[in-house]
């Protein structure tokens, strides 16, 4: 599916700093409809605070964040109410360790939504058939791999039924043959014609999924482009450098 | 000496004086725990929050409630308020008091460390979910954190149940009171050595009361372990 | 530290002060309850021991007993016509005038010693009893005068007259000191001191009771006076407890009580008159 020209999300030039240190300059960004952004860069490089800063998590200094053609970014902002419309998967885990996977799920949608238990867990039943754990819906947290926590986290949030969904390095404290089937949920979901911002450092996947790549170093968007245009034909120095680094690995996985 | 000391716990009504005994000491103590919980996780809950105001206050009432003694506590409230104010509390609600005050602040505290030690992404995962601050702390945040203070809580718990030996010195007649009655009345008058079978009864009840409260604790952390 | 802590307890009296004006005031202004107010109220608060038999203690069946119970009862008898409208507050040595500061009873009739700093406090009545120190030891090593301690560990109990009075006079005597009593005669059976020292109807009492202990030295220190006390002022409450104790002394209450409460214990070594006042002692 290909993204439309409804623009659903839209910052204009923020800026974003800790104490005196700078970690977001001047970042402007428009995000379509159904469009799929990748966010790459070296770690430190600024792009978990921008998904932080979208929802919320993190204050800006100035600049303005649109969301359905709504300021969000303004003073008295409700956020509990935005953040109805953004969902967001974590690094670590994140489940409530003290609830099972359904009650996990149905925290949000009841308490934040008051949507009726009935309507979401039927909702919530048919994605953890689509992502085959409906057989853990009543298992504690504990009970479950990394990979099964992650593929739950990702329904918690599409249960809210969001706008769009930010995805910060999910993959990053998977052993690496749980990777795989987090992945696969999250190009069902892009195929699917959701809005989503991922950072990952997964590269092959960035280029499977993204309809559009953002390369970040030091709080700057350094490149932007289609991804076989950035992967194949990076346009800066920094990129490439960065690219690089990520090639041998490629080749050994190509040996084996 | 042994055979006759332990006729004197069979005389009169000692046993049930020691049961009511038992029961004065376990009334104090429960009520008291019961307030200290409610209020400790009041506070601990606004102690953990980002209001300067109510840290201030709150740390300056812990070091209060740690620096006097329970006796001097004991005696302000029973005597010291209706000196000062003419409110005349009956003994056992002064023990009350107190041992709710001082319960809720090691509560408050413990409450506190427990909150600010749950990983951040608890709270965020809560807030990215578009909860409001009153829903992460009631769903998410405090039954996390009242399962990590269980063991805390229970200390406590025995810690006030020993405690409350204290409040006699304010009149009120509890277990280790009637055992010393009995105890000092035997020897005197009769001269015999009741000692150690009455703190043997003793020892017996305190265990009594304590033992299921530790098996609880052990049962529910079984249970919630993760 | 000391300092820090009075600065704190000043701050927290003050607070629940205010604190306390906003509630309604429980306790008249004065801060006791004149004869007139008892018999409203239709019972006296009289505050004695639980643990000190033979003067005060509970016994098995959990009625208050002893030498300072049995002229409870009679005040409350004489007062309403009925002993039982009398409530037993069971106090502790060390918080006895507190009790009677902070109105939690009308009367202590606990062993109370009369002594200047205490008749600063607290009103006391006509004595009803007459106590000095007495010294038990071993017979195998018994102690007759007080040279015979230098060096030697005397056996006490925390905060009585005999502490007091060792500290004051006879500074190079090594006291032992116990809480309570029984694990002062406990003290003396382990043989962890020479001698030990107590009220001497009390070490009379176990003298008699303990095979191989004789009291030594009967008496020494100043006769000490033990009366009722009421709360400094209430004038009401005294003048009658003392109209009390004359009419009672002219019935030779006193020695009832004795005969009742203390023979048993005491048997016939005691010389009844050494304890009980009456008559023109007053």
């Amino acid at each position: 599916m290909h993204p439309t020209d409804e623009i659903i999300l839209s910052l204009d030039k923020i800026n974003k700093s800790y104490d005196d240190r700078i970690v977001l300059h001047e970042i402007s960004l428009d995000v379509k409809k159904g469009e799929v952004v990748v966010v790459i860069g070296p770690s430190g490089c600024g792009k978990s605070t921008l998904l932080r800063c979208i929802n919320g998590l993190e204050p800006i200094q100035n600049g303005r964040i649109r969301l359905n053609d709504q300021t969000i970014t303004d003073v008295g902002t409700d956020w509990t109410k935005v953040r109805q419309h953004i969902g967001m998967v974590f690094q670590s885990y994140d489940l409530f360790p003290h609830m099972t996977v359904i009650e996990n799920i149905l925290l949000g949608p009841i308490k934040a939504q008051k949507r009726s238990k009935k309507e979401v867990e039927a909702q919530a039943e048919l994605l953890l058939e689509r992502v085959g754990l409906l057989d853990r819906k009543t298992a504690y947290p504990r009970q479950l791999s990394g990979g099964q926590k992650q593929r739950v986290a990702i329904i918690r949030a599409l249960c809210m039924n969001p706008d769009i969904m930010l995805f910060d390095e999910v993959t990053a404290s998977l052993d690496p043959e749980m990777v795989r089937e987090v992945l696969d949920v999250m190009l069902q979901l892009a195929k699917s014609g959701m809005t989503m911002i991922i950072v990952t450092h997964e590269m092959a996947f960035a280029k499977a999924v993204a309809d559009r790549v953002l390369f970040m170093d030091n709080g700057y968007i350094v490149e932007s482009g289609k991804p076989e245009e950035f992967f194949n034909a990076p346009q800066t120095q920094r990129a490439k450098k960065f690219l690089n680094q990520f090639k041998f690995s490629e080749n050994r996985e190509d040996e084996a | 000496m042994l055979d006759t000391g332990i006729k004197v716990l069979f005389e009169g009504n000692n046993i049930t004086r020691l049961l009511d005994g038992l029961w004065v000491t376990t009334r104090i103590a429960l009520i008291s725990v019961i307030l200290s919980v409610f209020f400790g996780t009041i506070i601990g809950i606004g102690w953990s929050s980002r209001f300067r105001i109510i840290h201030v206050f709150a740390r300056f009432y812990l070091e209060i409630m740690r620096i006097m003694p329970i006796l001097v506590l004991l005696f302000l409230f029973y005597f010291g308020l209706t000196r000062i104010a003419h409110i005349n509390l009956n003994a056992e609600m002064a023990s009350i008091i107190v041992f709710t005050l001082w319960g809720t602040a090691e509560m408050s505290d413990l409450v506190r460390g427990a909150l600010t030690s749950l990983p951040k992404h608890q709270k965020e995962s809560g807030l990215a979910l578009g909860l409001k601050s009153f829903d992460i702390y009631f769903y998410i945040l405090v039954p996390q954190a009242i399962r990590r203070l269980l063991p805390a809580t229970i200390n406590l718990t025995t810690r006030i149940i020993k405690s409350t030996s204290l409040v006699v010195l304010i009149g009120v007649v509890e277990l280790l009171k009637v055992g010393q009655q009995i105890i000092e009345t035997a020897s005197l008058l009769r001269n015999q050595t009741a000692a150690f079978w009455v703190y043997a009864v003793i020892f017996l009840l305190y265990f009594i009361i304590c033992y299921p409260i530790s098996q609880l604790s052990f049962h529910l952390e079984k249970k919630w372990q993760s | 530290m000391i300092t820090l802590k009075k600065k704190i307890l000043s701050l927290v009296l003050s607070f629940i002060a205010s604190v306390g004006m906003g509630f309604s005031h429980q306790t008249n202004a004065a801060g006791f309850n004149t004869l007139d107010q008892i018999k409203k109220n239709g019972k006296i608060r009289i505050g004695v021991f639980s643990d000190k038999p033979p003067f005060g203690y509970v016994d098995s069946n959990g009625k208050n007993q002893g030498y300072d119970v049995y002229l409870a009862k009679r005040l409350g008898k004489d007062l309403f016509g009925d002993e039982n409208k009398v409530e037993f507050v069971l106090v502790e040595a060390a918080s006895r005038s507190e009790f009677l500061l902070s109105d939690k009873v009308d009367i202590i009739l606990a062993n109370f010693t009369k002594t200047p700093e205490r008749a600063e406090k607290v009103d006391f009545a006509k004595p009803y009893m007459k106590v000095s120190l007495g010294i038990v030891s071993p017979d195998n090593a018994k102690i007759t005068s007080i040279d015979q301690l230098k060096g030697k560990k005397l056996i006490v109990n925390k905060g009585t007259t005999a502490e007091i009075y060792f500290t004051k006079n006879y500074p190079d005597i090594k006291l032992l000191k116990y809480d309570q009593n029984t694990e002062t005669f406990n003290a003396l059976l382990d043989g962890r001191g020479a001698a030990l020292a107590h009220d001497n109807t009390l070490v009379f009492a176990w003298a008699t009771q303990n095979k191989g202990f004789t009291v030594g030295i009967n008496s020494i220190g100043d006769h000490d006076m033990i009366a009722p006390a009421v709360a400094k002022g209430n004038t009401t409450l005294l003048n009658w407890i003392n109209d009390e104790i004359t009419k009672l002394d002219k019935e030779r209450f006193f020695h009832a009580d004795y005969e009742a409460t203390l023979k048993p214990i005491y048997g016939d070594k005691v010389d009844p008159e050494s304890v009980v006042i009456e008559g023109d002692t007053h």
